[in-house]
């Protein structure tokens, strides 16, 4: 049974005091993260199908995705699977009257329809039909899938009728049944790329490729390896348009995303010319990167060359995996995040101008941190929250790592997890060390996705791993400062009748949804204003928190909210309240 | 470790750190860690082997002088680091070091290693060490500024830079490392004019066209960054450097033999490539890639023959490979063999429906033969993944006109010519058109 609003009042109950929490409930502790993921009943292992083959498509997955998908105030897992059938956890947290709290998860993937039936790569979320309820999209290695949530604790595979399954052929060769088998994709971002309060969807397609296609491929010496991405050609990224009525249009040829398109792994959808637009941003793997800027009428412009972020500065394509777009440096203008290969660096591309961004990879400490090791799920958050973004990314290699070979690893591709701390003055210092024993595990990461899953007031991690069991990195160093949660709900027009909606015309509902793309700014008493982004997309393969938490350090002075809502509108609210989650209705404030 | 592992590195331990009378002030030798050589080809064990057994016998030798050893562990260093053995490599060159430190290719090579190995700092002090032995060497000048610059040690790298520009002042690697990092300061005029002069001494430079652009953008000027963008972009290269060229030759496997074929195609020195993928196909002759690179260089250098076997061996080992079905097919085609080319064609669109290149050759061959009808799906199919392919839109404009859709076919000829005004074909067969000439 949906609960209509529960989330809000539960989150302000569950909210309230959680600065107490963090300073009586739990003692002061020296670690960033606490790994709980097998004690909070989070047992899930990733299964790539190894088949001693090297298989190219047993290297890459996989995603997960943090979702209230039952409304009640809480993020739940979901977890992708590559051989077998991915999992979604109910959370079932426990608050106390103390504060302190119990994470529990409940495998509720039997009673909640959702039956996956292809090699699961990632998964993206977003409220495709505006009933309030976020639904899933998944990719695979073949037809993907959309599962619709039906607010009632279920979902029902739409992925056929939506016309979201990523079948390839054009009508005209439609009846060539091997020219419509879905292909393989990765990273999906929900995205209303027209301003029409309807999330469309773009699809990251990564290589022509099927087992039955499979390229053998070997090192220098002559070793069996997995391929790189040259060994097969890109496959046409795809964009749908929502129209309205639970089904899509592939608008992939018309938005002018057609021609031009690399072996996609990564997507974020932000304004990155300042013109109010949501563009999106495409990390290729060892391809130029795209910067699809949006022409405000249906089509979009590649302005990634000229925008400084196709490339890196010395004109090297990367090996382009995870993504992320966030304000970085502070100057209130999202900056772009993109991890890549061992020995290639993480990408910092600081935005400069509408789009333009100078390559501060090397400037701010970010690639010569991250050099060793090969980078995929990837996120900004204010680990710490002293109001400064740091970066966190989970990695594991592509090919075989000799050390670990050596000692007999079966799967020598495992690496630890870096934490990035932003030390001001534009640099970062790798904090992995001290962040907690989360991060000395070796793990093949792959997706990660980020939010507050316990709603305590800072951003916990779940880390998706290739072949092996999932973490949950809990975060214990949050919270210890203050902090400003939000949840940022539109008014949107829905196709569904509700008990409680609200008629707006005929046919149509007015309910409330998540405003994916919204952006805020925190504007703090003697301090920079904040500049964050509400969304689910970025990361690698994966769907994280939609709600808005940021750091205020120190700072204890209830800070006043400007919000810019996905249709270009600013509203403002003075005198947020800190330490706990406020919900903001577009149309309450000023 | 496996039993064979530890039985190898145990016997690298006795054999060459240990069993032999070292001097009594014999440096403190690391045994290697040798990485598990049982799956890498049969042609680079054998060279393992062989490197191996000489280090042993060297170490073994009472006559052999220091120099010796080193050079013995430098020369199974330099395979292992062409074996992308990185960890083991850096040991052999730690080792001669030790044994020379007056030699500077071991710390050299070792700045490498650590390079291959993402270690930069550790690379840093070795480059450092290397230009102590031998001040001046340019590529361990630009590989210590490289590495500075990696760690974003901007004034440390120019110091280098400019130490290296002041033996050498026309290298383009120089004067780009120069520009990089004013870039990195975001002083784009200096950068701007770093790389402009870097250009005036190579044209052939293209690596520095997009770090160029991005100062032209710094400074305000989208023209020039534009201008520069349009340009050919190449990966950038470093200073003429026999020691790591040395160490790129040494690899005797087939994918090391298809790596240096694929630089030679880049250089567009076909001759050579053909050369590389002909021994790459005979250490491994199972590989229908290989064939069918073989076959690409080939016809490329002019041995169409040549190369059609080449095609019909990959497909002979991997029947459903597109594209040599499509390269076959381009050389039938050309032959005029147009039965056998359309089947090869059609066999690498079923393979691969996405394979742009050979749906359009296929739909050619199609209209050339008059069959229209046929050719016009795959056209459309071509154009609705494509939309920008103007052979597509001429070659669906011209099957209009073979089907005697005149009308049509006139609409699409005028909006291909506005769509792609540097294609005069347009234009030319709506005047034919016209005139009621052959269009075909």
């Amino acid at each position: 049974m949906r609960i209509p609003w529960v989330w809000i009042v539960l989150s302000l109950a569950v909210c309230s005091g959680c600065r107490a929490t963090a300073d009586v409930g739990r003692p002061a502790s020296s670690v960033w993260f606490d790994e709980r993921a097998h004690d909070s009943g989070l047992t899930f292992v990733h299964a790539n199908g190894m088949s001693g083959r090297f298989y190219f498509h047993e290297i890459m997955g996989p995603g997960a995705a943090l979702i209230d998908y039952d409304n009640d105030g809480d993020l739940d897992v979901f977890l992708v699977q590559g051989k077998g059938e991915s999992r979604l956890y109910r959370n079932d947290l426990a608050v106390q009257p103390d504060g302190s709290r119990t994470l529990r998860f409940t495998d509720v993937t039997t009673q909640s329809g959702i039956r996956t039936t292809e090699y699961g790569m990632g998964v993206a979320t977003g409220d495709f039909d505006n009933d309030g309820c976020v639904d899933l999209y998944l990719t695979n290695v073949g037809r993907n899938q959309l599962y619709r949530n039906n607010c009632d604790g279920t979902f029902s595979d739409v992925s056929r009728q939506s016309g979201t399954d990523g079948g390839l052929a054009s009508p005209k060769l439609a009846r060539d049944p091997s020219a419509s088998g879905g292909g393989w994709s990765v990273s999906a971002a929900f995205v209303d790329y027209d301003r029409d309060g309807w999330l469309d969807l773009f699809v990251g397609h990564y290589v022509s490729y099927s087992v039955e296609k499979n390229t053998p491929c070997f090192s220098l010496s002559g070793r069996p390896d997995y391929c790189s991405p040259n060994a097969y050609r890109p496959e046409q990224n795809r964009l749908y348009h929502n129209n309205h009525d639970g089904t899509f249009t592939d608008v992939t040829t018309t938005a002018g995303l057609a021609g031009n398109f690399g072996p996609t792994l990564g997507v974020v959808a932000d304004d990155f010319d300042g013109d109010g637009w949501v563009d999106l941003y495409v990390a290729n793997d060892g391809r130029e990167n795209q910067l699809w800027i949006n022409q405000h009428d249906g089509t979009f412009r590649n302005a990634g060359l000229l925008s400084g972020t196709a490339v890196t500065v010395d004109a090297r394509a990367t090996g382009s995996m995870g993504v992320d777009a966030a304000d970085v440096d502070g100057d209130g203008a999202d900056d772009v995040l993109v991890t890549t290969l061992t020995g290639e660096g993480t990408s910092l591309f600081l935005r400069r101008g509408p789009a333009a961004f100078d390559d501060a990879g090397t400037r701010s400490g970010i690639r010569a941190l991250s050099l060793g090791a090969t980078g995929f799920g990837v996120h900004t958050l204010d680990a710490d929250n002293d109001g400064r973004l740091d970066v966190l990314s989970v990695n594991g290699a592509v090919r075989t790592i000799e050390s670990l070979a050596l000692a007999g690893d079966r799967f020598p591709f495992s690496q630890r997890a870096h934490l990035l701390h932003n030390a001001g003055g534009g640099r970062f210092e790798d904090v992995s060390e001290r962040a907690g024993p989360a991060f000395k595990l070796l793990d093949v990461g792959r997706g990660a996705a980020f939010g507050d899953i316990d709603n305590d007031g800072d951003t916990d991690v779940v880390v998706a791993g290739n072949n092996g069991p999932v973490r949950l990195l809990i975060n214990e160093a949050g919270n210890r400062k203050h902090w400003v949660g939000l949840r940022l709900l539109t008014g949107v027009r829905s196709v569904r009748l509700k008990a409680d909606d609200r008629p707006a015309e005929a046919g149509h509902y007015v309910r409330k949804c998540d405003a994916i793309g919204a952006h805020v700014e925190i504007i703090r008493e003697g301090s920079p204003a904040l500049v964050r982004r509400a969304a689910t997309d970025g990361s690698y393969a994966s769907a994280s928190d939609p709600r808005v938490l940021a750091g205020l350090g120190d700072n204890s002075t209830p800070p006043s909210v400007r919000v810019m809502w996905p249709d270009g509108h600013v509203e403002r609210w003075p005198a947020v309240p800190i330490d706990r989650y406020t919900t903001l209705e577009e149309g309450t404030g000023r | 470790m496996t039993p064979r592992q530890a039985v190898v590195v145990a016997f690298a331990s006795v054999a060459i750190g240990c069993s032999f009378k070292a001097p009594a002030a014999a440096p403190a030798l690391r045994p290697i860690v040798m990485p598990d050589l049982s799956s890498v080809a049969e042609s680079v064990r054998e060279q393992a082997r062989a490197r191996e057994s000489a280090l042993t016998r060297t170490m073994g030798s009472a006559q052999a002088t220091a120099s010796d050893r080193a050079a013995a562990y430098g020369e199974f260093g330099k395979l292992l680091l062409a074996a992308e053995y990185g960890d083991a490599a850096e040991t052999c060159f730690a080792n001669a070091e030790l044994l020379v430190p007056d030699d500077m290719r071991w710390p050299y090579y070792r700045g490498h290693a650590y390079r291959k190995t993402a270690q930069p700092a550790k690379a840093e002090a070795a480059f450092e060490r290397a230009l102590m032995r031998q001040p001046g060497n340019l590529a361990a000048m630009y590989w210590l500024g490289e590495t500075r610059l990696d760690q974003g040690r901007t004034d440390a790298a120019a110091s280098v830079f400019e130490q290296a520009l002041a033996i050498d002042p026309r290298s383009t690697s120089i004067l780009s490392g120069l520009g990089h990092v004013d870039l990195a300061r975001n002083d784009f005029a200096s950068a701007a004019a770093r790389f402009e002069q870097a250009l005036a001494i190579d044209p052939g430079a293209t690596f520095i066209h997009y770090p160029l652009a991005m100062a032209y953008r710094g400074l305000g000027n989208l023209a020039k960054a534009e201008a520069e963008l349009r340009q050919p972009r190449a990966p950038a290269t470093s200073p003429v450097d026999p020691l790591m060229q040395d160490v790129a030759r040494l690899l005797d496997s087939a994918m090391a033999y298809q790596s240096r074929g694929i630089d030679a195609l880049r250089r567009n020195d076909a001759a050579s490539a053909a050369g590389f993928f002909r021994r790459a196909t005979e250490l491994d002759p199972s590989s229908a890639s290989l064939h069918h690179r073989l076959g690409t260089a080939l016809f490329l250098s002019g041995d169409a023959s040549g190369a059609t076997r080449e095609f019909e061996e990959a497909l002979r080992l991997s029947p459903q490979l597109a594209r040599a079905h499509y390269s076959l097919g381009v050389i039938l085609a050309s032959r005029r063999r147009s039965a056998a080319a359309i089947a090869h064609f059609t066999a690498a669109v079923r393979a691969e429906p996405d394979y742009l290149e050979a749906r359009l050759a296929l739909a050619d061959v199609l209209r050339g033969l008059g069959r229209a009808r046929e050719a016009m799906p795959h056209y459309e199919e071509v154009l609705h993944r494509h939309p920008d392919v103007a052979d597509a839109e001429l070659g669906y404009a011209m099957s209009l006109v073979i089907l005697g859709r005149r009308d049509e076919a006139r609409v699409r000829f005028l909006a291909g010519a506005r769509q792609h005004p540097d294609r005069p074909e347009f234009s030319d067969a709506l005047s034919h058109l016209s005139t009621g000439s052959d269009t075909r």
